[in-house]
Order: structure tokens, then sequence, then C-alpha cells
């Protein structure tokens, strides 16, 4: 049980993430980037490029995809959302399912990549290394992914809670006409939310590597998990999306290690829950009501 | 007709004729013929995409859940019943679009609850639960699916291969046909004023959650129809194939071809029916190449390929205009509006008053915008509704026409309570009502502007305009006939083609009028008719406002013109901060010591 709960955490933390991901672009820019997911998995890759071009430690690898994830973030702000933002809210919608097309299917197409899943490097000893702890066996990589998870939830709340930038980029989030009077860029300030959401996408595709694999098809479901982890908790709300994620993770291992229940069924099932906490419960755990129907 | 399907009518001939040049062409050509079959059947299933896009102002993530209903019922029925041939595909094909219609039908109600990204991922969330149950049922096959479907075969015909082509694009012409005479109708009047405002539109009578859940089902309709197609002529169904790349894909192919009509589906389904099949040795390029084709044309063309065409024809066909509609030239010139006299007003026969209010509290958190206000108006009368800034007039007028609910009281219109009823019931009973900003349909002309406030009068169908069947025309015919007569009463027949939003400010009020009156109502509620218009403007709204009333009508007026609401007011009300502090006769109302220190304060 305990096992199960720890095995949930772990992948979890790769939907809170996606889920923490979506709910960042979505403050500073009102739109759900249905790419996120896809992202990840660049990230991933990412990584595995620099653990096989530079020969670069897992560590260096990790520093590397979060700056080439910033950096992609900043482009696709830049080539897709800006852009597209003039046409309206569907078609900006459909324009991030666009990029996750070209994400999910062009990533094959780059050497090295490929269409089969390859696993990362894990962070320290042996990705088959545990640890025991009271009678359980824990691995040592989901230690580490969790870590991991909750260092970069500290950088964040630093970021936006204690520095004049993340205070700007949450103001220019909340009120752009104000932000605007008292002198903030706008504009700006969107694009670096959108390169910190991304940026967090290939941190969470690079943390989870060692364990879940990094390319192929992937991306959907972690994408498809991340927003129902971001809806069960609530868009609105950055706890939430974390909490909600981590959640969706660990309801996924439970019904996977239920005796009786088909292991298919888990993922039918954590979908209903997207559709079921909507109905139920629209603005999420966390969340505020008012938000539920712009 | 609304305008903006004018240029679909005209494109669908053309199209027609391409689908048969080509299925000429792709005789000798099995590849051809094929890639021309499933631009066929995704064609079906982008038709109802489209009209759930473009004119309900809905998106959906989970088209595939319903192409693969109609899919499955095919695959299973098929393949297990021991019924003949002939019958055997056209049955199942039946049972999967009713599933399919009546999921839709569901998913309409739960959509009704969201909008933008919550509405795409509920519905995504949707597709991705069917995706699932396909895959876990054992009678559906799991993973591997079902094989082995036998080809649709009517007596010594099999609808395989070559002849396959022209049965799956009969079918899709004819859906297109269908949805176009649809939109053609009352009902395309009614989904264009709700994407347009859709609180307008339902203030009208049009009830728009029904029609909303409507286009879901019919979405989904078409949608199972096209993958019982599918599976009938690919001979196997699985799961994967009906997953979220296909929803994505049809979203892809409306995006490309432009959302709103046929013609635009019709289009992107074959443009991506084509690029599958020519970029079948590049898989994975080719899926690249369709999301890059999207993100460009969501920035650089919003209205897709159609769209494209569709500017094309405008600029061509505007040259023209004046001479389309002969009858409105030689008409008298517009400025002059003072022959309104509307064709009789009835009201129902009861002795109750047309409006009566009373105790109506209406509450927004803490503030109390309304408080206990009661009234009656006296029928054929109009009564002007004065007050300070946020006195609650607007909120009033809101809990009379039903938005929103009261928190206490009740309103009851010809002795009928309807407190609590939705906007399009109380429209129903014969109520008409302005806004303060005039709400025109601004993608809309003035005449469909008009015609589309006539809505409750007409008499159709659904299935009347899906068939285009007299009944269908000929309301058509009379709800136009009228809506020019209600333009020509107000002298506004020149604007009758100008579109909504290009209209002046106050043009814009009297067309807002006209629409509203346009249904001949017994009670009309009237916003603040006069704010920003001149003088010569506003002595034509006085003379309009009281011919309305000497037809029968009851009015009621919100106005901040002292002078306009003293010399044409049988009574005058005063809400200051939610409370009736005065109610009688103009004179007397304007000498009240109250309602003097509410306007200009008191001194010390």
């Amino acid at each position: 049980m305990f096992q199960l709960l720890v095995a949930g955490l772990t992948v979890g933390s790769g939907y809170a993430l996606v889920a923490l991901g979506i709910h960042i672009t979505l403050r500073a820019t009102r739109i759900v980037n249905f790419a996120q997911g896809e992202f990840t998995i660049i990230g991933g890759l990412l990584a595995l490029t620099f653990v096989q071009l530079f020969h670069a430690n897992s560590w260096f690898a990790l520093a590397g995809a979060t700056v080439a994830g910033f950096a992609l973030g900043l482009i696709f702000e830049r080539l897709v959302l800006r852009p597209a933002a003039r046409s309206g809210e569907i078609p900006l919608t459909i324009a991030t399912l666009g990029t996750g097309f070209i994400l999910l299917y062009g990533h094959a197409l780059i050497p090295g990549w490929g269409s089969l899943p390859q696993p990362l490097p894990s962070f320290s000893g042996e990705a088959s290394d545990a640890i025991n702890v009271g009678g359980v066996t824990i691995q040592v990589q989901s230690m580490w992914v969790l870590g991991l998870l909750f260092a970069a939830l500290a950088v964040l709340y630093i970021f936006f809670e204690r520095t004049y930038y993340g205070k700007a980029i949450r103001a220019a989030a909340n009120n752009p006409t104000g932000a605007k009077l008292v002198g903030i860029d706008v504009t700006n300030a969107r694009a670096i939310s959108v390169g910190l959401s991304i940026a967090l996408a290939a941190y969470g595709g690079t943390i989870i590597g060692p364990i879940t694999l990094v390319g192929g098809a992937g991306g959907t479901a972690i994408a498809i998990k991340g927003f129902v982890g971001a809806i069960v908790g609530g868009l609105e709300s950055p706890v939430g999306c974390v909490v909600g994620g981590l959640l969706v993770g660990v309801i996924e291992k439970l019904i996977q290690g239920l005796p009786g229940v088909q292991y298919g069924l888990s993922d039918p099932i954590v979908y209903s829950l997207l559709l079921i906490g909507l109905l139920l419960r629209p603005q999420g755990l966390f969340g505020a009501r008012s938000a539920v129907r712009d | 007709m609304i305008a903006r399907l004018r240029a679909d009518s005209r494109t669908l001939p053309i199209l027609t004729l391409i689908v048969i040049v080509f299925g000429i062409i792709a005789a000798g050509n099995p590849t051809f013929a094929q890639a021309g079959t499933y631009a066929a059947i995704f064609a079906i299933a982008a038709i109802g995409l489209s009209l759930l896009m473009g004119n309900v102002n809905q998106i959906s993530l989970g088209q595939a859940g319903f192409f693969g209903i109609g899919a499955y019922a095919v695959a299973s029925l098929t393949t297990n019943w021991n019924l003949p041939a002939w019958l055997s595909w056209p049955l199942a094909t039946l049972i999967g679009i009713v599933v399919a219609t009546l999921v839709g039908l569901g998913l309409g109600f739960i959509a009704l609850r969201f909008r933008g990204h919550y509405l795409a991922m509920a519905t995504l969330a949707f597709g991705l639960i069917c995706v699932g149950i396909f895959h876990e049922t054992k009678f559906l096959g799991g993973a591997i699916g079902i094989e082995d479907i036998p080809y649709p075969r009517f007596g010594p015909l099999t609808i395989s291969g070559y002849p396959a082509y022209w049965f799956a694009w009969i079918l899709a012409l004819g859906a297109a046909l269908l949805t176009l005479n649809l939109l053609r109708g009352r009902s395309g009047r009614a989904f264009e004023a709700i994407r347009n405002d859709e609180l307008a539109a339902e203030v009208l009578g049009v009830p728009t959650r029904r029609y909303k859940i409507f286009a879901f089902a019919y979405a989904g309709a078409l949608a199972g129809l096209g993958g019982s197609i599918y599976a009938a002529f690919l001979g196997i169904v699985v799961p994967d194939a009906v997953s979220v790349p296909l929803s994505i894909s049809l979203l892809l192919m409306v995006v490309l071809g432009g959302s709103g009509g046929v013609s635009g589906a019709l289009i992107g389904a074959a443009l991506i029916g084509f690029l599958d099949i020519s970029g079948h040795q590049f898989e994975n390029t080719r899926e690249v190449a369709y999301g890059l084709l999207v993100i460009i044309v969501v920035i650089m063309a919003p209205g897709g390929a159609f769209g494209i065409i569709r500017s094309r024809f405008k600029a061509s066909s505007a040259a023209a205009l004046p001479t389309c509609h002969p009858e409105l030239v030689e008409g008298q010139p517009q400025s002059h509006p003072t022959t309104a006299t509307p064709r009789t007003i009835t009201m129902p026969d009861t002795s109750a008053a047309p409006l009566a209010v009373s105790h109506v509290t209406k509450r927004f958190g803490g503030l109390l915008a309304v408080n206990d206000v009661s009234f009656e108006l006296t029928r054929g009368t109009l009564t002007s509704l004065i007050g300070p800034n946020g006195a609650g007039k607007t909120t009033l007028f809101n809990a009379i026409s039903g938005i929103g609910r009261v928190s206490e009281g009740r309103v009851e219109i010809a002795g009928v309570d309807v407190t609590g009823l939705q906007p399009h019931r109380i429209a129903a009973l014969g109520v008409g009502r302005t806004f303060q900003n005039a709400r025109l349909f601004g993608e809309m002309t003035v005449l469909e502007n008009v015609v589309a406030g006539a809505f409750r009068t007409e008499r159709t169908s659904f299935a009347a305009d899906l068939f285009a069947l007299p009944s269908s025309r000929r309301s058509e015919r009379e709800a136009t006939e009228r809506a020019r007569e209600t333009l020509a009463r107000l002298g506004l027949e020149s604007l009758a083609s100008t579109l909504a939003r290009d209209l002046a400010f106050g043009d814009r009020r009297r067309v807002e009028l006209a629409r509203a009156t346009a249904s001949d109502p017994w009670l009309l509620l009237v916003d603040e008719p006069a704010a920003g218009l001149n003088a010569s403007e506003r002595a034509a709204l006085t003379a309009d406002l009281l011919k309305l009333r000497d037809a029968g009508m009851t009015l009621l007026l919100i106005e901040h013109d002292m002078r306009l609401v003293m010399s044409i007011s049988e009574r005058v009300m005063v809400l200051k901060f939610g409370t009736m502090i005065a109610d009688g006769k103009a004179d007397a109302v304007r000498n009240d010591p109250g309602v003097v220190a509410a306007y200009l304060g008191t001194a010390g």
C-alpha cells in the first residue's frame, strides 16, 4: 500500500508539474496550453541529448533541459501564442493543439530521439537502487523525483512571492491594464511566464525520465493526466494544481494495484475524474467559485 | 437566409461538380478512389463539427467518440447478426446514429455548463472515456478491436472499392445539403443569433440552451454516420483509430476549411484526406505539416480556406448590391420615419395587468440592488422608470425579463407567474425588450436582425427546415415580408442589407426597436432608447414610441432625458438605491421634494 503511494506520488510529480505549467500559462495569457504535455516529453528528450552528445551527468542535463525549455517557451510564445491571440480564444486553443501535434509527431523525426521510449540515466547509483524503510522498499529514484519537485516549487514560490520580477509578472497577469499603467512591460511578462511554464515542463520531463522513460507517444497521456490534476485541484490555484497532479498519480497507481481490477481500467477511470471533477466542482478542490464560466 | 450562407449555397454545386469530375478521373485509380472515399467519410463528421464551432461557437475535442460509436455499432452488429446483407448495414448504422444522437444530447446538456477551455477539456474527457470503454469492453474486441466487418451489399452490388467512392459522397453531399437547408431557415438564423449575442437571442424568444444541445446532438449524429461508413469500408475498427488524434484531425479539417456552414468542412476534409493518402510514406512529417498548417491558418486566415473564397465572393458581389433589391431604393428617403403604425396588438384575453411586480428584491452579495419594489402597469399606457445611475432600473428590467433570479418577490405577466422562468419563455408570452447598449447581432444584416426578432411568431420546425419543406419556405418568405414591413414602418428600408456592426449609433437604437417589435409584443421594455441620439432622432423616437402605445402596446421605459420622459409618460416611477421613492403622474413626480433631492441634492 505504502509502496503504491510512493509510486503514485512519483508519477504524480510529472502530472503536478504539467498542471502547474498549465496554470502559469493560463494566468499570464488566459489560455490553456494543450501542448504542455508534449513539451514535457521534449524536455526529457533534450536532457537525453545533453547526456548523449556531451556525456553530461544527470544534473547537467537537467539544467540544460530546463534552460533549453525556457528558450523553447519564449519561441513558442513569440511565434504561436502572440500572433494567434488576435484570432480569439477558440482559434488560440486550436493553435496550441497544432503545436502539440507538431511536437508529438515531430520529435520522432529528430535523429537520436526516435519513436521508442528510452531511459534517462539515474540521478544517483543504478536505476534499480532501493532503500528499505521499515520493511517497505522505496526506489531511490522516487526520492529524487519528489525532492526535485519540491525544490522546484520552493524556487517558484520564492520567485513569485519574494522577488520584484515575480511580483511584476503576477501583477501583469492579474490586471494587464493596471500593470501597464504602473510601467510593467506586460508583453514581456507574458513571454517570461510562458518561458517559465515550458522550462517547468522540461524540468518535469527530465526528473521523471529515469523512471518513466522519455520519448514515444506518451506525451498525450501525461498532458491529459496533468489536465485532470489541474482540474481536480483547481486550474486557478497553484497549490491545487500540484496537489491535484499528485492525487491523480496516487489514484492511478492505487487502481492499478487493486486486486481484481483490470490494469487497463485505470486510464478511463482517471479520465472520468476529469469530467466528474468538472461537473461537481469545476473550480477544483482549491479554487474560488468565480472563475468557472469565463 | 443569413448573408454568410449565400457564398456557401453557391459553392455547394461547384463542390458537387468537382466530386463528380474527380470520381470519373478516379475510375482507374484505386488510390485516388480510396482517398476520395475517406475524404467523404471525414467530411460527414466535419460538417457536424463545423456547425458546432462556426454556428454556435462551441468547441469539441471529443468528436472521435461519436465517430467510434457509429463505427463500433456497425462493427459489432453486422458481425454478430444473421440478417440479410441489404438490411444489416443500414440497420446497424441507424442504431449507431441513434445512440450517437442520444449521447450527443447528453454531452450537449453537460456542455451548457462550460465555456472556452473548460468546454474543450470536458469534451476531451468525453472522447477519452469513449476510447477507454471501447478498449475495455470484451464484446467490442478490447485493444484488438473488431475485424472482418462485411461490406454493405444491396442486391448484386457490393459497396467496396470504387463504388464506395460514390456511395460515401452521396451520403456526404446529402448531409451537406440537409445541413445547409437547416442553416438557411429559421434554425440557422437562431444559431447565428446565438453566435452573435446569446442573451439578446434568448430575450427574443430563442431557446438558446435547446439549440446548443441540439447542435451537439446533430454533430454527434453526423460523426456517428461517418464512423459507420468508415467501419464498413475499412473492415476493421480498433480503439486507437477513434481516439484523440482523430478528434484533433477533425478539428484541423474544420479549421483549415473554415468553420460555419458546410463548404469549409468539405474542403477541409478533402484537403486532409488527400494529404493523408499522398503523404502515406511520410508518416510523422505529414502530421507535423498539419500542425504547421493549422497554426499558419489560425494566424493568417482565421476563416480558413473557405473564408478566403468567401471574402473574394463578398468583394465581387458588393458592387452589384444596390441592384439586388430595387424595391428598397425606390422607397421613401430613410430619415423620415414617422409612418410607424404597428399591426394590431392583441393582448391575451385577461383582466390581469400586463405586468405586475410585487415585492421584488434583488441582492448581489451584500448589495441591495432592488429593494421590495411593487407596481402594476395599466394596459396600453406608457410608463417611465427614472432614477440616478445605479438606482437598479436595469436590474429591475432584468428581473422582469428573466435574466438572473430575483432574490424575493414575484413577477406576473398578464396574470402568469413568470418568476424564475427562462427569458425565452417570458418573451414567448409576448414581451419585447431592448438593451441599454443596443445588443444587435453585429454579423447579421439589419433585415436579418429584424427577421430574427420575429423568431417566436414563425411557424416552422427543425424537420421542416432540414428537408426544406414548403412550410419552411413559406414561413421564411412570410417572416422576411413582415420584417421588411417593420423596417418600412420605421423608415429603415434603405439599411436593410447593411451589417448591423456597420450602423451609426442612432440607427442602431432604431433597428433594435424594430427588432424588439418585429414579433408584435404587447409588453415592451425599452432601456434608455434616447441615450446618444440627436434632437431630430429623439423626435422620431418619441413619435415611434407613441405610435406603439396608440396601437395598444404597454410600454415601460427607462430614460434619463427628462423632457422626453415628461412629455410622453402617463406615469413616472422613481427608483433610488433600489427603492421606489415616487410613483404617479408626471407633474406630481416632477415636483416631489424627494425626487428633486435625489436628482439635484438638497441644500444643507
